[in-house]
């Protein structure tokens, strides 16, 4: 029996091979009613366990993470296949930091049944040594793949990359996180060392679509959504690397109300999507895989108490 | 419970071997979706770890007497965290201070009347930054100043001026004179905006910078702490 995969892949090598124009996507149809896999995602969370207080200058009454469980289970109640992801800068926001150093975050994230985050600038706040303590409570990966961790207390709690099967579909996942020298304290990050995130973008493409013949790529970022100048970001990401389909990202606090789509050197669509901050959104992506093609629906859940 | 989303549909067209592409807006509405209330399990999770949290952070550090806030030209939280600075940063460096200035968006809740805990001020500012003495010379003051009628009005202590029509710093007096362009001023900040973060240039390029080993939050908590009671009152320092 042929795979659902290899199917699609002979259908796009039969499509490609026609020359004629032709069109994906379903205007007519613009609700995709049973999506191949449900992305759910939210960035910059920062420590953000309860809602708002009511005396908050902006958001009072939003956000709280008991409310964005209840929302995850209930898409996962009718979706079988969901990521939960999250685009790194869980520590450091509210006193609940500074009580637990991030340790209640990521345990209740690993009972939500997070998949990956990336790392975020905050992570750092309490130093490499107090990222090892709080990450032996995420029972998912922390992604980052331009920091080398190695010899350092940070080195069994962070990884390059995760694979994710769905159907049949290979969906690979990285993560990407900001220059250090000039946002983290030096003491902080120790002998943790940055790489260029374009270069290595451009790698782990290379890698997870070539070697782990990946069909999707997803890039968690913590660089930034966009700058005036030369720094990394995930515009500037989207249109110079090649393979990436959809970088979720945060640092930035930006509030996408839609996902922003740049053409990548390939000439390939790359979707930028940002949640703002503090959980007061969750952002989903459905895909549906078609031949040669991937058709999103975007949507945002705004927590709320109402 | 209500939660709101927006649906956007993302469709790639491929052109004869070139891609155009676009968010294709075909549905963009909100839809209430009714879903269950906190969820139970993680809600009792977070709740195991309650008492802890409280037992440090539940602690009263003076009473609100008013509902405070901050705003422009001035506010009375403005003028508060600036004294507060201004005044800490002289005790820790033993020498008078000639001014303080800290951007409002440092600052996260506004004060509602009773307690004032602890846990409040770990809200009311969230970052790590710490004390800090520039000194700068009485022409970047003035641009500081100006900086500061540019965007309305600023938290800031030992100043007085009002702001006229065009956005711009009149009658300025900095410890009750004018201005010499040539003396030298100290002014207390955060290191924050001192390394080029907040909206005021002028600090960027101090003469002189003196970084000081306490954080601005525990000012605010000590300074707080000290008045035991915090009403709305303002000064008309800038008008």
């Amino acid at each position: 029996m042929i795979s659902r995969k290899e199917f699609l892949k002979q259908a796009a090598y039969l499509s490609a091979g026609t020359m004629l124009p032709f069109s994906f996507g379903r205007l007519s149809d613009p609700n995709i009613a049973a999506p191949d896999i449900t992305i759910l995602y939210t960035n910059d969370t920062h420590a953000r366990l309860d809602p708002f207080p009511s005396n908050a200058k902006e958001f009072a009454g939003l956000g709280g993470i008991a409310r964005r469980a209840s929302l995850v289970k209930k898409v996962r109640a009718t979706q079988k296949n969901v990521l939960l992801l999250d685009a790194g800068d869980v520590f450091q926001g509210t006193p609940w930091f500074d009580v637990y150093g991030g340790k209640v975050d990521l345990k209740l994230m690993t009972e939500m049944k997070y998949d990956a985050m990336a790392v975020g600038n905050h992570e750092f706040d309490r130093g490499t040594d107090g990222f090892a303590e709080a990450a032996q409570k995420a029972g998912f990966p922390i992604l980052a793949s331009n920091y080398s961790v190695r010899n350092t207390p940070m080195s069994s709690f962070v990884q390059r990359q995760l694979i994710k099967e769905f159907k049949g579909f290979r969906i690979g996942i990285f993560g990407l996180g900001i220059e250090l020298n000039g946002v983290v304290n030096r003491d902080l990050y120790g002998n943790v060392r940055y790489s260029d995130a374009e270069r290595t973008a451009r790698r782990m493409v290379e890698s997870l679509r070539g070697f782990h013949r990946c069909d999707y790529i997803i890039c968690l970022s913590h660089l930034g959504y966009q700058y005036t100048d030369n720094r990394p970001n995930d515009v500037k990401l989207a249109g110079s690397v090649e393979g990436i389909d959809l970088i979720i990202g945060g640092h930035t606090h930006t509030f996408l109300d839609e996902p922003v789509i740049r053409e990548n050197p390939e000439g390939k669509p790359t979707i930028i999507t940002q949640m703002g901050h503090s959980g007061v959104r969750v952002g989903r992506l459905d895909l549906r895989f078609s031949e040669m093609n991937v058709d999103h629906q975007f949507r945002f859940y705004t927590i709320d108490g109402k | 419970m209500l939660t709101r989303f927006f649906v956007v549909l993302i469709t790639s067209v491929l052109f004869a071997g070139c891609t155009l592409f676009r968010p294709a807006t075909v549905e963009e509405e909100k839809v209430p979706l009714e879903y269950p209330g906190p969820d139970t399990e993680i809600a009792s999770l977070l709740d195991a770890h309650r008492s802890q949290l409280n037992r440090l952070m539940n602690v009263e550090i003076a009473t609100v007497k008013d509902t405070l806030r901050f705003g422009k030209p001035e506010s009375v939280l403005g003028n508060l965290v600036s004294d507060a600075i201004r005044s800490r940063a002289a005790n820790e460096l033993g020498a008078y201070v000639n001014m303080g200035i800290i951007g409002e968006s440092s600052f996260k809740l506004f004060f509602e009347p009773g307690r004032l805990t602890l846990g409040e001020m770990y809200e009311f500012m969230p970052y790590k930054n710490h004390l800090v003495v520039l000194t700068l010379e009485g022409q970047r003051v003035t641009e500081l100043i100006n900086q500061v009628a540019e965007i309305g009005g600023a938290p800031v202590s030992g100043v007085r001026f009002r702001i006229d029509n065009e956005n711009t710093a009149r009658g300025v007096l900095v410890n009750s004179e004018v201005i010499d362009p040539h003396k030298k001023y100290r002014v207390a900040t955060s290191s924050w905006a001192a390394d080029g973060g907040d909206v005021f240039p002028a600090l960027w390029e101090a003469e002189e910078r003196v970084d000081l080993n306490i954080s601005v939050r525990d000012v605010f908590v000590d300074y707080f702490r000290g008045k035991s009671e915090i009403y709305d009152i303002t000064d008309g320092r800038i008008r």
